[in-house]
């Protein structure tokens, strides 16, 4: 009871966030974003055309009831029509945003869980070979080039220069029609081609993510290492297993939830624009540049919004997780 | 201890990739699914290097989306597939318009039996008879204003009451009197005068046949909900491919080479003899893929098992082609890929605003003069080899003036030395204008921010700062997207315009009018350039029909420019493009629209099969 009280007043606490957040999106937009007029007109304009267009993209409106028409839009989740493409906002996100996460998922799963292990085993080892190892590796992840990394594993994996084990770009088709597939025909089928489009891109961003994760994990758990319960435990003759995983690593969890529960909107929603981009992958990361370079506003609108609807759940959950780890934390004043 | 523990947690992040690593070992052993219950149809696969954003023929403006409309809807007429110079055929049309003797009346007769691909927005979802109603709509709707459209400026003016039409508030119900059904298979187009491109006009998707049930079916979606008669329909689309297939109602169609203008002596390495007789599109499906990323398309390319035809990334084209006009493949590649460098139908140029008093017309005669001779002096010390060699791997193509060579009017005896910097040149023309380091004007190099553009730049100013303009007063003024820029420059606020100008038809009226005064900016005469002379001309020619006294009055108004120096032109670019060997294909950077109902992958000879 307590906890569903505090999700509800944190809620509330955070519409004046949505509201900050909605405003300084749409400044941004309306000021600094670009102006779609001449992209909607053909080679050679007129003035009266030129009006025509503006009037019809609203952009001769005042910029309050402009803003206002967006909390109107932002309160009813009705985004309209995309600017560029005239498909419903809805459809589009409810397309694109499940692909994005089904991307992202793995990855993230995977480079978190991953990280901790290589925290773990470099933390333990401190100042040792495993520890300065693995903090290579981390170090060696986080300088690269994104970009880099994306091409180099495109080369290695998926192209007759490298391994070839895998399609340079491309995402599951439906069954085609011809097939009548049975119910376990239909799992393995998509089981197959999930597995064979998103294994590069998950690698790929394990690699990329796994050292910024190991480092903020070896850090925090160094620190809990540090403890007077740790000597204590030891004394005890406590199991260093037992030390690391169920206290050190249960005492650390705070930060580290904090730290995978706050990017959880941007595996989400966010998507990922050069990974979608270089394997051929229709996600929302692509909608949202092509809408924030081309000024597709209710594309941007519907992103910015349910991003930080997304975050402020997140930061619910984060709340709860941490009463959920360290029955310390109250959630009364 | 110490090691009890290293072992306690060390195996977790291990088995964890050990089982990451089963589970792709797994995908690369196991058989694909329904791989034995494929399709038997092969699947052509193509790529673009962007994307379309809408299929709505009213709004679709950029050649991506070009490909779709003209794939998915008809047209009247269209280019024959290989004849160069681009030669006019019908394709919906039975034949070539009735023209009175005034050139003002056309008449056209459109192909009984044609059908729009079965669609929900049909009654009972059966594609009805395409009739020339269908055409009116679609011109209608590229004067409505709540359409968004962007083809009425080819039309503007030229329609008799079309555009009392729009004014009167674009009643649908409302007739035209310009555009006139005698019969549903019948059409008369009325001009206010006479409009020798207006066949022209009728090639491009702008002027697609659609049916009015789609658009009031798809409202606002109508753009990815493309109904059409042309030989593919649409069965899937994302940001990263479309799927066509095809259009099961498509009229009975067969290639004829020597009709579509096969030159066997420079064509016959293509392998275009097996699409004779073929029955159109030669392929059942294809597959469009939109790669932005260049290096992901050659990937996808140079697998084999992926897309069929792309580029050659300008980093990459010494590895593969051992020669790029015309295109000679390196060994390793020649066995399994075939191709042909391609020149764009269209060109890249450096425009001057003119309106801007710095250094375009001037109210004072003497000032006027002194910027002639400043922008002279500036064309003097551009380099386009340079520029050719830098950014285009030297397959640019320079020519002077405004009219590329792809262009009826096309003048080879211009002067190309145009196309090499003459320093001293420069250099003689600032002096002869009084112009020193202290006076000349602050250049203003207007660009979107990127990259490429960015070292465009850095060349531009290298060349000037070689002619004596100081350093600090060439500057760059970017902008953050290209809507951004194209604004600006509608707006007459950018003072150096570097840009390309794609043409919609093959007359150099197409590229004149770049110049004509009426059409400055917010227009297409991005220079702002008016002059009453050069303009007498384009009225003149504009209403002419094609002839020699055309095409002398064409190079005359070209010479204009070039002595006005509006702009520093131009350069076609020219592109290597390679397919997989088994494909039959030639690529076109031309008026002509979709060529994807001519792909054909030719089927494997025994011997092929077995190896």
């Amino acid at each position: 009871m307590e906890t569903i009280q505090y999700a509800i007043r944190k809620l509330l606490y955070s519409i004046p966030l949505l509201f900050g957040v909605t405003l300084i999106a749409f400044t941004l937009m309306v000021y600094f974003g670009p102006d779609l007029t001449y992209s909607l007109l053909g080679k050679s304009a007129t003035p009266e055309q030129i009006e025509s267009v503006r009037k019809q993209l609203g952009y001769d409106q005042p910029f309050l009831e402009r803003y206002l028409m967006f909390l109107k839009e932002v309160v009813t989740f009705d985004f309209g029509n995309s600017i560029s493409t005239g498909e419903k906002v809805s459809s589009i996100l409810a397309r694109t945003v499940p692909v994005s996460f089904a991307v992202a998922l793995p990855a993230f799963i995977i480079s978190n869980v991953l990280g901790v292990g290589l925290a773990l085993i470099a933390a333990y080892h401190r100042g040792k070979l495993w520890d300065k190892s693995v903090m290579v590796f981390a170090v060696v992840g986080m300088s690269m080039s994104y970009l880099m990394i994306v091409i180099a594993f495109q080369v290695i994996f998926s192209t007759s220069y490298g391994l070839n084990w895998f399609p340079v770009q491309g995402w599951v088709d439906p069954i085609p029609d011809y097939i009548d597939a049975g119910f376990f025909e239909t799992i393995y089928y998509y089981w197959y081609y999930y597995w064979l489009y998103v294994t590069v891109p998950t690698l790929t961003s394990i690699f990329v993510s796994l050292g910024y994760n190991t480092r903020f994990f070896r850090a925090v758990i160094v620190e809990e290492m540090n403890r007077d319960y740790v000597r204590t435990a030891k004394a005890y003759g406590i199991g260093n297993g037992r030390i690391m995983v169920k206290h050190v690593l249960k005492n650390a969890m705070i930060p580290i939830i904090t730290r995978i529960i706050i990017s959880l909107p941007f595996v989400i929603i966010a998507g990922n624009l050069v990974l979608e981009n270089f394997f051929g992958i229709p996600g929302v990361g692509l909608v949202t540049y092509d809408a924030i370079t081309n000024g597709d506003l209710p594309v941007v609108k519907a992103v910015v919004t349910w991003t930080a609807i997304i975050y402020v759940f997140a930061l619910i959950l984060t709340d709860i997780a941490y009463k959920l780890i360290d029955p310390r934390v109250s959630f009364t004043k | 201890m110490k090691t009890l523990i290293a072992r306690k947690v060390r195996p977790r992040p291990a088995l964890i990739t050990l089982g990451i690593a089963l589970a792709a070992l797994s995908l690369c052993s196991c058989k694909p699914p329904f791989s034995d219950r494929d399709d038997i149809h092969e699947v052509f696969r193509f790529s673009e290097a962007g994307a379309p954003i809408t299929m709505d023929p009213a709004q679709a403006s950029t050649a991506y989306e070009n490909n779709m409309v003209t794939s998915i809807y008809d047209q009247l007429y269209d280019y024959k597939y290989l004849a160069r110079p681009y030669a006019l055929k019908p394709r919906l049309a039975t034949g070539m318009p009735e023209i009175s003797d005034d050139g003002l009346v056309y008449t056209f007769q459109i192909q009984q039996g044609v059908y729009y691909a079965d669609d929900p927005c049909f009654p009972d979802g059966k594609g009805r008879e395409v009739t020339v109603h269908d055409f009116i709509y679609s011109m209608k709707r590229q004067f409505d204003p709540a359409m968004l459209p962007r083809g009425e400026w080819l039309w503007r003016g030229k329609i008799k009451g079309l555009d009392a039409w729009k004014a009167a508030g674009s009643d649908y119900d409302q007739d035209v009197p310009g555009l006139q059904a005698l019969d549903d298979y019948t059409l008369q187009i009325t001009l206010n005068q006479p409009f020798p491109q207006l066949v022209y006009t009728l090639t491009m998707g702008y002027s697609s046949f659609v049916p009015r049930e789609s658009i009031e079916y798809y409202g606002r979606e109508a753009g990815l909900n493309p109904v059409g008669s042309g030989p593919f329909q649409l069965e899937s689309f994302t940001t990263q491919r479309a799927v066509l297939s095809r259009n099961p109602n498509y009229r009975e169609e067969y290639f004829d080479l020597a009709y579509e203008g096969y030159a066997p002596e420079t064509q016959g390495w293509a392998g275009l003899e097996k699409l004779q007789g073929k029955r159109l599109p030669a392929m059942d499906r294809v597959e469009v893929y939109f790669m932005s990323e260049s290096m992901t398309r050659w990937n996808s390319l140079n697998k084999g098992t992926e897309i069929h035809f792309g580029g050659i990334p300008t980093e990459l084209t010494h590895m593969v082609a051992s020669q790029l006009s015309p295109l000679k493949l390196r060994p390793d590649y020649a066995d399994r890929f075939t191709g042909m460098s391609a020149p764009d139908f269209g060109f890249v140029y450096m425009a001057f605003n003119m309106a801007d008093p710095r250094i375009g017309h001037h109210e004072d005669p003497e000032q006027d003069r002194r910027n002639l001779l400043l922008r002279k002096a500036i064309r003097a010390g551009f380099d386009w080899e340079q520029r050719n060699r830098t950014f285009y791997n030297g397959l640019g193509q320079f020519f002077p003036g405004i009219i590329p060579p792809s262009l009826d009017a096309y003048d080879p005896d211009l002067p190309h030395t145009l196309g090499t910097a003459d320093l001293a040149q420069a250099r003689a023309y600032l002096q002869e204008g009084g112009w020193t380091a202290e006076n000349l004007p602050r250049l203003e190099y207007g660009a979107t921010a990127n990259v490429t553009n960015n070292q465009m730049f850095e060349q531009f100013r290298g060349w000037m700062e070689r002619i004596g303009y100081p350093r600090e007063k060439v500057v760059l003024r970017t902008f953050a997207t290209f809507g951004d820029y194209n604004r600006a420059i509608r707006d007459q606020e950018v003072m150096l315009i570097p840009i390309g100008w794609g043409m919609d038809y093959p007359d150099s009226q197409n590229v004149l009018q770049l110049y004509y005064g009426p059409n400055q900016s917010p227009g297409s005469n991005l220079s702002n350039y008016d002059n009453p002379e050069f303009n007498r001309l384009f009225e003149k020619t504009k209403v002419m029909l094609p002839g020699p006294e055309r095409t002398a009055l064409y190079r005359q108004m070209n010479e204009i420019l070039l002595r006005d120096v509006p702009t520093i032109s131009g350069m076609v670019r020219t592109s290597p493009f390679i397919w997989h060997r088994n494909v039959i294909f030639y690529p076109s950077e031309s008026p002509h629209g979709s060529l994807l109902k001519y792909a054909y992958i030719s089927p494997k000879t025994a011997e092929e099969a077995q190896h």
